[in-house]
């Protein structure tokens, strides 16, 4: 409990810092025997997980802070084991599926089903159903999803599942007409400006206003992000001053330098270079649709009106593209070198309308 | 001593002997033209030789007279008669003829080609090794001309200087050189008056001199008073020349090299086979008989004309020497006994080598014996000894065997492997057994046969030769028997470290094995290849197929050219076995082979399997059209309309090219990956990017499709995959040769990206529950580990933790309290340059670490102190909680312990002593079970558990009491707590 992040979380659902409403809400609904499926979706750092292990805390008691690592082991049909990390209570128990990348749906089986059918036997405990928390719900495949929605129909009686979700354009419309949805915005600037100010005045460190809004505008409203990069701070000098340096997320700089790569030269030798940047950055585990999104960014920042648009076209197309595909890596280079020609082409263009 | 010697001394004869001839090589090049000029010259003027003229003409070269002065001075320096050497050197033209110690084969190589056939002949002698003790008393009577294998002195220190590799090269260039005249030998019909007058020179030459020779003579006076010596001969060797020169003559001449027992058996089945009397007449005449008769009838010309002698090989001249190199290492263990048991040390010393020599009669044999071991010994001194000494350093284990037992011959089929197998086997004096894909090959019968095959004890008997096995087509063998091939021959090595001492396990290894396979890298050969001496089979050159081709339709005397026999040889893809099919075929139809033949004909056009290489080859090059088809096309029909579309490269050409290349690789994911990290690299004419772009859209196109196939095994879509390689190709390809490398990148992002993400489960895996705010999945790697690797980065003066400021303290506090959290640690490891330094574990620097990211920037002293003092921390946790009450506690827990837990290993013995103290017992446990009133029966309950002791306890022979958080020989309690 040593990072901020763990530190000064929030547990219970009234301590809760900013959506004061959809708190109360949450609460009254919990005061209720019963409740359907959730579906906590929002960016991340927003506090969608805060907020459920308050939900649970609110249900359970503190029993729900007594957890225990698990590591499960299963069999795919094709006999390769895979292992998936569990956190579990008396009374829920969280997964991630996604850690077993495209074999999920066995774990969604398994593992879900398992789960849910065994009947609560505490009779004691307020409720006779268990809760399943599916984090990062969004990345299951198509398989699993299909997978899970019989089993929140089938077994409702005995088990409740909660779904954490970024984005629920990737979540099949047959389980979100299931479940609850609960928006969870991402805090405002002032909000995070006043939780890492009070977050500050409980470690005894004093938070100049300019530094708290220039973190803020790194974070990109993220909260742990905030947090982390608060700390980090920290860490490299404290007290803090006003003007002090804010460390930023490598890959973000990485992403950056190669963005103004692209811009300096367009040469089949410099794509070559992108190439090997782009590998770097997918096998350091940047998900391309976030590499796609650097680079969209930093280009349609750089380059001229005329081009933004068909940046943005060209982008989205490809992108579109990588997801029905499996090798990432030639459709970010297409991007580039798509890129590279319209650039190229607007540069000779230019020079040539300035010439006469 | 009088024996003949045996096989492997035979080869180290011949080897000696091109070692020799290729030192020769080297040095006189040009000379040895100037001798044949000479000789010529001489020839031609007549019979008697005038003196100055010869001189003349051979000191017009000066590199020759420095040479020949050269060696004379160092055989005068060796004291023997070299005085006369110079000046008959001179006189006949051939230097080194009279030395001391002369190797035959020098001035023979520069003999023209009646010489050199005869030669040829001899060599060939030796090389066919069958082994009748006839034949080996025979050479007896090659003792007058022994000296033909002496070596000659050269200087060791040159020798010395000579590398390996060069030794090498120079011996192969001589087979070449040997092989080529051997072949013109054979092919030349013609018999003109020079060569015949050339021939009668060197005969004379050889046999006729102004000084007194070494060999035995007859002097005669000529009529200008000359004193001349003539040689003289044993009637035998008079008489194998005569058979040589009559052999010669027949216009077949092919199997010269045959002996004549092996011709004479083998025209012997020839005539069983077609259940005719076998006739007695002379084998020379037999042989051309047979010859003619059975050419245009009998058997598969595939086995007719197989190699039947080592310098008949077509195979890669290297590729043939190395493995011979290989088996000739297991001599040692295969023939060894024969060196301790027959032979004396000294000649041991000298390699073994012409234990013949001994049987040569008179003053001749003795001056020859002498001669060859002084040279021998010396030469053997500068070459073999070398070699054998370099083996067993490198790759010799302490039995003398090669450190790889098996021998993995691998290349497409119709290269010869099975045949270079058999011959050099045979060469090398083994006796072949073969078990191919035919034989039952399950584990038990392979087992059967490998330790029948190479395990026969009487193997060296006179008669018979030991066994070397051949493992034909093992690619096809179950896993099991490759396993237990494995297991055989490693298992070997095992064994006979285990008996040593006593006498070898009869399990040791002591044959070779040769393994021939098509495909290495099928997964069953796994463990052999990693312990096999790979032999790679490179493609035998066309032109050189189509030579062999030539002198085979020479003999079945078939109307073809050589441009129709090279398209043939192409067409098969350098397949022998197929081109002299396919020959035959068209002998059978009409007795000739045309190009257009060739071109008309499917024939021998196999369903090739091209390299990745290759195919990428196609792809980006724009193949040229064909120069020397269609010459030789125009040449002979200019209306053939096949050709015009072969060397046309027109799109559509190309992209039908492309196709087929394409299609009949078919492993497209690997190719699309090749083309991808290559494309870049090829000089394309593109300044705009639009062929790029285009090229990617199909690289995404490829992506999309084999998606589809991988994910949802749509294989309606797999035709269109191999039209992306079209487009690539007329993108990209250009008419230069284009630098391909092999697609290594993905597979090494692959690699990274499954080593990254092994780092990040551990580091999952590490986590506490508590602190599940670092997030999960991307989070944790996008958003917590860049910053967490800031906040674990303090700066710490390198002080005692006592001497640190109150930040520092608390940074550190800090510091630790996270990486526990965490579940990281600093683990000290050696670095790849040798010294130690502090890792995390799991590895937090390795992941989301971008060129040019700072990373983890703590020095080496913090990282120390931390480490050391994360440890600490987890045991303060892992200690039990609440120590405040423990500590209340210990002192009534010694009671209120031991008596509950005594049962969990007493239990046996407790219904005795319940038995005798019972109420005693009773009272106690019911005092202990009351959690209550502990304090207040502290002393009865002490009393009770000392009681106790002496009755159970400590009769019992072993007992063992365990107390939580206290130690029964320190009196004192002292928690882990207090240490910290």
């Amino acid at each position: 409990m040593a990072l901020w992040v763990d530190k000064y979380r929030p547990r219970e659902l009234s301590k809760l810092d900013y959506h004061q409403e959809q708190a109360e809400n949450l609460r009254n609904l919990c005061k209720q025997s019963d409740f359907p499926h959730l579906m906590f979706y929002g960016p991340s750092g927003a506090g969608k997980k805060t907020r459920i292990m308050c939900l649970l805390r609110e249900m359970y008691g503190s029993g729900v802070e007594r957890l225990r690592n698990e590591t499960m082991t299963f069999t795919t049909p094709s006999n390769r084991k895979i292992e998936v990390m569990t956190v579990s209570s008396n009374y829920h128990l969280e997964v991630n599926p996604s850690d077993a990348g495209m074999y999920d749906r066995t774990v969604v089986i398994d593992l879900i089903k398992q789960v849910a059918q065994t009947h609560q036997i505490e009779i004691n405990g307020q409720r006779e159903f268990r809760v399943i928390v599916v984090s990062e719900a969004d990345e299951l495949t198509k398989d699993a999803q299909h997978a899970l929605r019989r089993t929140m129909e089938k077994y409702v009686a005995t088990c409740r599942i909660i779904l954490s979700v970024n984005s629920t354009s990737r979540i099949i419309p047959a389980i979100r007409s299931r479940c609850l949805g609960i928006r969870v915005a991402a805090p405002s600037e002032t909000e995070i400006i006043n939780i890492l100010q009070s977050t500050c005045k409980r470690e005894g460190l004093v938070l100049p206003v300019e530094l708290a809004k220039r973190v803020v505008d790194k974070s990109e409203r993220n909260l742990r992000r905030a947090l982390l990069m608060l700390e980090a701070s920290k860490v490299a000098k404290s007290p803090f001053t006003a003007n002090q340096e804010i460390a930023e997320l490598d890959w973000q700089v990485y992403l950056r330098e190669t963005a103004n790569q692209i811009m300096s030269e367009q040469t089949p030798a410099k794509l070559e270079k992108i190439r090997e940047r782009l590998y770097e950055l997918l096998s350091q585990g940047v998900p391309p649709n976030l590499i796609f999104r650097g680079l969209v960014e930093q280009l349609v920042n750089n380059c001229d009106i005329v081009l933004k648009a068909k940046t943005l076209d060209y982008a989205s197309q490809y992108e579109h593209r990588m997801q029905n595909g499996a090798k990432h890596i030639f459709h970010l280079e297409a991007f580039v070198a798509q890129f590279m020609n319209i650039y190229k082409k607007y540069l000779t263009e230019s020079v040539m309308s300035v010439d006469f | 001593m009088d024996q003949y010697p045996d096989e492997n001394e035979e080869f180290e004869l011949q080897y000696q002997d091109e070692l020799e001839m290729m030192d020769d090589f080297d040095n006189d090049d040009g000379p040895s033209t100037s001798h044949q000029a000479a000789a010529k010259a001489k020839a031609v003027t007549g019979s008697t030789p005038t003196v100055a003229r010869l001189s003349n003409s051979t000191l017009n070269s000066p590199q020759l007279s420095q040479i020949t002065f050269g060696s004379t001075q160092s055989q005068i320096e060796n004291g023997a008669d070299g005085g006369g050497g110079p000046v008959n050197r001179r006189l006949f033209g051939t230097p080194k003829v009279p030395g001391i110690g002369r190797g035959c084969s020098t001035p023979f190589q520069r003999m023209p080609a009646i010489e050199e056939s005869e030669l040829a002949a001899e060599k060939l002698q030796e090389v066919d090794l069958r082994p009748t003790n006839k034949r080996r008393l025979e050479r007896d009577l090659f003792g007058d001309i022994d000296d033909l294998f002496h070596e000659s002195y050269e200087d060791p220190l040159v020798k010395k200087a000579r590398t390996e590799e060069q030794r090498d090269q120079q011996a192969i260039e001589k087979i070449l050189e040997l092989r080529r005249k051997m072949r013109e030998t054979t092919k030349t019909v013609r018999h003109d008056e020079i060569s015949r007058l050339k021939s009668l020179h060197d005969f004379k030459m050889r046999n006729l001199s102004y000084q007194i020779p070494n060999w035995p003579f007859l002097p005669i006076q000529r009529s200008d008073l000359e004193r001349i010596y003539v040689r003289f001969h044993s009637e035998d060797y008079e008489q194998r020349q005569l058979d040589l020169i009559g052999a010669r003559q027949n216009t077949t001449g092919s199997l010269l090299g045959d002996s004549k027992e092996q011709v004479w058996r083998e025209a012997n089945e020839m005539v069983l086979r077609r259940l005719a009397p076998p006739t007695q007449a002379p084998a020379v005449v037999v042989e051309t008989i047979d010859f003619s008769s059975s050419s245009s009838t009998s058997g598969l010309w595939v086995d007719k004309y197989k190699p039947r002698k080592y310098i008949d090989l077509l195979s890669d001249e290297m590729t043939n020497r190395s493995l011979l190199y290989w088996l000739k290492m297991w001599d040692k263990v295969v023939f060894g006994k024969v060196f301790h048991s027959k032979q004396e040390q000294e000649q041991q010393m000298a390699g073994g080598a012409g234990s013949g020599s001994g049987s040569g009669s008179g003053a001749a044999a003795q001056l020859n014996s002498f001669n060859k071991r002084t040279g021998k010994f010396e030469s053997n001194g500068g070459w073999r000894q070398r070699k054998a000494r370099q083996a067993l350093n490198t790759n010799v284990d302490d039995l003398g065997r090669p450190m790889q037992k098996v021998a993995l011959l691998c290349g497409p089929p119709g290269l010869g492997k099975t045949t270079l197998a058999h011959t050099i086997a045979r060469h090398a004096g083994y006796n072949v057994r073969e078990i191919n894909a035919s034989d039952d090959r399950s584990p038990e019968a392979f087992k059967l046969a490998l330790e029948n095959g190479t395990q026969m004890s009487s193997v060296l008997n006179e008669d018979k030769r030991p066994n070397c096995i051949v493992l034909d087509e093992i690619d096809g063998a179950p896993r099991q028997s490759i396993e237990y091939l494995v297991k055989f021959v490693s298992d070997g090595i095992y064994s006979k470290v285990k008996a040593k001492g006593s006498k070898p396990e009869h399990n040791v290894l002591r044959r070779p094995i040769v393994c021939i396979c098509n495909d290495v890298y099928d997964p069953a050969l796994r463990p052999l290849r990693q312990i096999a001496f790979v032999v790679q089979f490179p493609p035998i050159d066309s032109a050189r197929l189509a030579e062999r081709l030539i002198q085979v339709a020479k003999k079945e005397k078939m109307k073809t050219d050589f441009g129709s026999l090279i398209a043939l040889a192409e067409k098969s893809g350098n397949d022998v076995r197929s081109c002299i099919s396919s020959m035959q075929f068209f002998n059978a139809q009409k007795h000739s082979l045309t190009l257009q033949d060739v071109l008309n004909n499917n024939l021998g056009q196999k369903d090739r399997h091209q390299g990745l290489f290759d195919v990428w080859g196609a792809i980006f090059r724009i193949q040229r059209p064909k120069k020397q088809l269609a010459a030789s096309s125009n040449s002979q029909n200019a209306d053939e309309p096949a050709e015009v579309i072969l060397t046309n490269m027109s799109v559509p050409t190309r992209v039908q090219n492309v196709l087929t290349v394409v299609h009949s690789c078919g492993d497209f994911e690997r190719l699309t990956q090749g083309v991808y990290e290559n494309y870049l690299q090829q000089k394309m004419p593109d300044p705009n990017f639009n062929g790029v772009c285009e090229a990617l859209q199909w690289f995404c196109f490829q992506d999309l499709l084999q998606n589809q196939i991988n994910r949802q095994q749509n294989y309606s879509v797999y035709p269109y995959l191999q039209h992306g390689f079209v487009m690539w190709h007329l993108l990209f390809a250009t008419l230069a040769w284009p630098k391909i490398a092999f697609p290594m990148r993905g597979f090494e992002f692959q690699q990274k990206t499954q080593n990254q993400r092994n780092i990040y489960q551990a580091l999952r895996k590490g986590v506490s529950s508590t602190s599940s705010g670092v997030g999960q999945g991307n989070v944790l790697l996008l958003d917590t580990v860049p910053m967490l690797k800031r906040i674990l980065s303090p700066q710490l003066r390198s002080v005692a933790v006592q001497l640190l400021s109150p930040k520092e303290q608390y940074d550190l506090r800090h510091t630790i309290e996270v990486m526990v959290d965490l579940g990281l640690t600093f683990m000290q490891v050696k670095s790849a340059e040798g010294h130690y330094v502090f890792q995390t574990e799991p590895d937090l620097d390795a992941l989301a670490n971008f060129p040019g990211s700072l990373g983890l920037t703590l020095p080496y002293f913090s990282r120390q102190l931390i480490a050391r003092e994360v440890d600490l921390e987890r045991i303060r946790r892992a200690a039990p909680k609440g120590n405040g009450k423990a500590v209340e506690n210990t002192k009534k827990k010694p009671t209120q312990t031991t008596s509950p837990r005594l049962p969990n290993h007493l239990q046996t013995l407790k219904p005795k002593q319940i038995s005798s103290n019972k109420p005693n017992a009773t009272a106690k446990q019911q005092l202990t079970k009351d959690f209550f009133g502990r304090i207040t029966h502290k002393s009865s309950a002490i009393s009770a558990t000392e009681e106790r002791k002496t009755d159970a306890i400590v009769k019992s022979p072993i007992w063992y009491r365990y107390k939580e958080g206290f130690n029964n020989a320190v009196r004192k309690d002292v928690h882990l707590n207090e240490l910290l």
